[in-house]
């Protein structure tokens, strides 16, 4: 039998997902930059750098398969800040604080706006697939590659969320929001983003090792490197990253919601 | 000599909104060079390319790219200011002053060209810190902040006609991604003649091409990777044509309201 607790926690964490994805569709061409942005670097990046792989240890001789992934992140990463933004703006506006003396446990209020953020960010993750594998890109990881793919998408984008949520409860202002997004832009690019990690030198090297994103994107890249077969050895490194992450920034997120209002 | 003054005291308060605001000084300031570190490192096996140029640098040969992307975001917050001054009423009271129209949109510009000197001179700064070499030497490099200027003055000009136009805020925040679409089809940060085939027939057509292979030239004392005069032309072209359609932005504005 549920205890009354229990049966108030799912409406209420639907309901504040079914609000964060109202936005949407209320906003017209709200999806758009972080869209359109993660498209913009794929052709571009593909564009400038699509000789590197030529270089010896490069695993794939398709570059645009290469970095399709690391867009897709992209993508779901910048999907995934904007419910910090999203966050800050309630705060700054008030509805915040209308939230935080409803009789529900507080992390369920964060719990709905990252799920809406996940589902939001299927869709810049999937503009760029298509966007990709229109282009040239291969999915040879077949289903379990592309199931490998949105998984990393969807944990990505929860960890930008709580990211996003972190610095909202912090700085309590949308000022913060190119904060947010460079926060995503500086963990994915400082992994193995444009080459893999034999070919990286110099102190980036050492960075991507350590970067749990270079191990996400590995993750995520079973779906179009041919050089990256789907495979436990490829797959739990990922995983595990994931859920470091999610610890620390679920933490330090949860942190942040009990200071608020004090 | 007084629509001097205005156009300076413009370009000053253009200025000083910027400084003043640091959110807006992230993406100009920080975002191009955090992207220069990362392919800096990221992409330097791509000397061993072959039909890579012999620099002496591979960060001085990418430090072009940075600066053109400097200039890019120089002349977009630019415009995203000025979409503010009109969301909230600022540029309504300008309207009312009894200066030139024109005026207006040139102290706009004067701010953006402020702003991309200090940017620029930063970025080569940086750059050299971290070991960039530049043996085009001292005079290049300023040739090379002028040309950026100008550059960040022909893109305000979209940007503020843009502004003019809708004078939504929102919209010109909107376009952020759509300024790395320029960027990165110009050969910022790797050879034109390495670049894919498709991506090469477009570079043709940019005139952001001419420009950062003119500051490339310049700065690795190297004319061959670049015409410092090409690069002028394009740069003067693009700030004269967009200049122009900022101030006809403004009149059809005018008419409007």
């Amino acid at each position: 039998m549920s205890t009354p607790a229990a049966t108030s926690v799912l409406p209420v964490a639907l309901a504040l997902w079914r609000r964060s994805l109202n936005e949407v569709l209320r906003v017209r061409g709200a999806l758009l930059p972080a869209t359109i942005a993660p498209v913009v670097f794929l052709l571009g990046m593909t564009g400038q750098f699509g000789r590197l792989t030529g270089l010896e240890g490069f695993p794939t001789d398709s570059y645009l398969s290469w970095i399709v992934p690391l867009s897709c992140l992209q993508g779901a990463g910048f999907a995934g800040a904007a419910t910090g933004s999203n966050l800050a703006r309630d705060i700054e506006q008030g509805w915040f604080d209308r939230l935080l003396v409803a009789p529900v446990p507080r992390p369920l209020l964060l719990a709905g706006p990252i799920l809406g953020g996940v589902t939001r960010s299927l869709v810049p993750a999937t503009a760029v697939l298509v966007v990709g594998l229109a282009l040239g890109a291969e999915l040879s990881g077949g289903l379990p590659g592309l199931l490998a793919l949105y998984v990393a998408c969807a944990g990505f984008c929860t960890v930008a969320g709580l990211w996003g949520v972190f610095m909202a409860l912090t700085f309590r202002t949308q000022q913060a929001g190119p904060l947010m997004q460079q926060g995503v832009f500086l963990a994915v690019f400082l992994s193995t983003a444009y080459t893999p990690e034999v070919l990286l030198r110099g102190w980036l090297a050492d960075v991507a090792h350590l970067n749990p994103v270079t191990q996400v994107l590995e993750l995520a890249r079973q779906a179009t490197v041919s050089g990256l077969e789907p495979s436990l050895a490829h797959t739990l490194p990922g995983l595990l990253a994931l859920a470091g992450m999610f610890a620390v920034l679920g933490g330090v997120a949860l942190l942040g919601l009990r200071r608020l209002g004090r | 000599m007084n629509e001097a003054r205005v156009v300076l005291a413009l370009g000053r308060r253009a200025l000083s909104v910027q400084f003043r605001r640091a959110q807006l000084l992230m993406p100009t300031f920080v975002l191009p060079l955090m992207l220069l570190a990362v392919i800096a490192s990221g992409t330097s096996a791509a000397q061993d390319l072959r039909g890579f140029p012999d620099v002496a640098s591979y960060l001085g040969f990418i430090v072009p790219g940075t600066i053109i992307q400097g200039a890019l975001l120089a002349g977009l917050t630019s415009g995203t200011a000025l979409a503010g001054d009109i969301e909230f009423g600022f540029f309504d009271r300008l309207l009312a002053a009894p200066v030139h129209r024109t005026s207006l949109v040139i102290g706009r510009q004067a701010g953006t060209l402020g702003l991309s000197v200090l940017q620029t001179t930063f970025f080569l700064c940086v750059g050299l810190a971290f070991g960039a070499h530049y043996p085009g030497g001292f005079g290049a490099a300023l040739a090379a902040i002028v040309l950026a200027a100008i550059t960040a003055v022909g893109i305000g000009g979209i940007a503020a006609a843009l502004a003019l136009r809708t004078g939504s805020l929102s919209l010109l925040q909107s376009i952020f991604p759509f300024v790395f679409v320029l960027l990165f089809t110009a050969p910022a940060f790797f050879p034109r003649e390495l670049l894919t085939p498709v991506l090469r027939d477009v570079a043709a057509y940019n005139p952001l091409t001419y420009v950062v292979e003119a500051v490339r030239g310049l700065l690795t004392g190297e004319h061959g990777l670049g015409d410092p005069w090409l690069g002028l032309a394009a740069a003067v072209g693009l700030a004269l044509a967009t200049t122009m359609l900022a101030t006809l932005a403004l009149a059809q504005r005018l008419r409007a309201t």
